[in-house]
C-alpha cells in the first residue's frame, strides 16, 4: 500500500469510504482541521465553538465520505460546503434550506433539451473567468465580506482603508460578476 | 416533456450569498425553492461553491502541535460512535394543487391554498402562515385573476418566487419559478395574469408603503 503521504486528498477519502482507514482519515484531519478552524474564527465563533465545528465537520466527513463525488467538487470544497452548512445549521439551530435531489417537484438537468444541458458546463466556465478576472483588491472584499461574512465597516477597520474604497470595490466586483454573467440568463 | 426553465433568476450576488452561506435564513428558502426549479442557477451555485472551496483550501496552518494531535485523538475516539445529524424535515403530505418543491414545501406543511388569507386589497391577500429571520419577513401572496396589487414603495428590497399562475409588473413578465428581486427604494405594482389566481412566496426586508 502507498504511503498516506503519496495519495491525494480524492484517494484519501475514497480510503475512508471503501476500507473506513483511519490513517487516511487521521491525514485529512491534519490537513482540513486547520482551515474549518480558520473558517469559524474567521465567521465571527469563539475558539470553543471553532473546534466544536472541526469536530463536528470531520465527523460528518467520516460518515459521509461515500457521497463524495470527484465529478462534481474538489475534496476542498466538499469539505467547505459540510462546514457551510454545519456552522449554520449550529448557529440558527434549524437546517439550512437546501433542495431535495428526490423531490419529484424538482427539475432535474435530464429533463433540460441538449442544448440548455451544453450551456451548463459553459456558464460555469463563464463564471469561474469572471471570477478570476477580478482584480486583487475587489476578489478580497468579495471574499471577506461572503465567505468571512464581515460587515463592510469591519473591512475597512481590518484593511485600514476607508468605507468609501470598500464600498467601491464591492460595487466594481458585484457589477463585474453581474455584465459578465447577464447574457447567458436569456 | 420539454421543461420549461425560469426566464427570471435571483440576482447574481443572492446566487453568491447562498453559495458562501451569508444569505439570511428566510432569502435563502425563497433561492433554494427557485434552485429546485432552475438547473442554470444550481450551476452558478456549484461555480460559486467552488470558488468557496479555493479560498478554503487557503486558509489554515500545519497541525502538527499538541493542541492538533489532541484533537485528532478526541475525534477519533467518536468515529465508532458518531451518527449523523437527523435530515431536514420534508412534508410527508399528499400534495393538492399546485406542486411546490422542497425546502419550501416542507415548511409549508400544507397544500398551498390551505391557509388563512387577509385581504389586503380588493382579491389580493397575504397568508397567515410566516417565516421571519432577523432582517426579512416572509408570506405568501395571493392574487386574483387580473387583480393588481396597488402601487406601494419599497423602502427595502422584496423578492418574490412564483409558486402558481402568473402575473407582471413593470419589469417583465413572471412564471412558476421566476423570481422578482426588487430593489430597495422604488415605487412598484404588479397584476396577475388572467386564468386563475397567482401565488408567490413573498419577502420583505423592511417596512411596505401603499402609495
Amino acid at each position: 500500500m502507498t504511503s498516506v503521504a503519496d495519495r491525494t486528498n480524492e484517494e484519501l477519502v475514497s480510503a475512508i469510504a471503501v476500507d473506513r482507514d483511519r490513517t487516511a482519515f487521521a491525514a485529512l484531519f491534519r490537513q482540513y482541521g486547520p482551515k474549518i478552524e480558520s473558517y469559524a474564527l474567521r465567521n465571527g465563533a469563539g475558539r470553543a465553538a471553532a473546534e466544536e465545528l472541526v469536530q463536528d465537520v470531520m465527523l460528518t466527513v467520516w460518515l459521509r465520505a461515500d457521497s463524495f463525488n470527484p465529478a462534481l467538487a474538489s475534496v476542498g470544497t466538499w469539505i467547505f460546503t459540510i462546514a457551510r452548512n454545519r456552522r449554520i445549521d449550529r448557529i440558527r439551530k434549524e437546517t439550512r434550506p437546501e433542495i431535495d435531489p428526490n423531490d419529484p417537484a424538482l427539475l432535474p438537468v435530464a429533463d433540460l433539451p441538449p442544448d440548455r444541458v451544453l450551456e451548463l458546463s459553459e456558464d460555469r466556465r463563464i463564471l469561474s473567468v469572471a471570477m478570476n478576472s477580478l482584480s486583487p483588491e475587489q476578489s478580497e472584499v468579495l471574499r471577506l465580506s461572503y465567505f468571512e461574512g464581515k460587515t463592510q465597516t469591519e473591512i475597512a477597520e481590518e484593511r485600514n482603508i476607508p468605507l468609501g474604497t470598500v464600498k467601491t470595490r464591492m460595487r466594481l466586483a458585484l457589477g463585474h460578476l453581474k455584465r459578465t454573467l447577464q447574457p447567458r440568463m436569456v | 416533456m420539454v421543461a420549461v426553465l425560469p426566464n427570471q433568476h435571483p440576482e447574481e450576488e443572492r446566487l453568491l450569498a447562498y453559495a458562501t452561506g451569508s444569505l439570511g435564513e428566510v432569502k435563502s428558502l425563497l433561492v433554494a425553492t427557485h434552485l429546485a426549479l432552475c438547473p442554470l442557477c444550481r450551476a452558478s451555485v456549484e461555480a460559486y461553491e467552488a470558488e468557496c472551496g479555493g479560498w478554503f483550501d487557503g486558509l489554515g496552518g500545519g497541525a502538527e502541535d499538541d493542541r492538533w494531535s489532541a484533537m485528532l485523538a478526541a475525534c477519533d475516539a467518536r468515529l465508532d460512535t458518531a451518527v449523523l445529524p437527523p435530515p431536514a424535515p420534508r412534508s410527508t403530505l399528499p400534495m393538492t394543487g399546485p406542486l411546490v418543491p422542497e425546502p419550501l414545501r416542507g415548511r409549508l406543511g400544507r397544500p398551498l391554498f390551505d391557509f388563512g388569507w387577509n385581504e389586503i386589497a380588493p382579491a389580493v391577500w397575504l397568508s397567515d402562515w410566516t417565516v421571519k429571520d432577523a432582517q426579512t419577513t416572509g408570506c405568501l401572496l395571493r392574487m386574483g385573476p387580473g387583480a393588481p396589487v396597488p402601487p406601494h414603495h419599497h423602502s427595502a428590497n422584496e423578492m418574490l418566487l412564483v409558486l402558481t399562475g402568473a402575473f407582471h409588473d413593470e419589469y417583465g413578465h413572471y412564471r412558476v419559478g421566476d423570481v422578482a428581486d426588487i430593489p430597495a427604494d422604488t415605487d412598484h405594482y404588479a397584476v396577475a395574469e388572467h386564468g386563475g389566481d397567482c401565488v408567490c412566496l413573498f419577502l420583505l426586508d423592511g417596512e411596505i408603503r401603499f402609495l
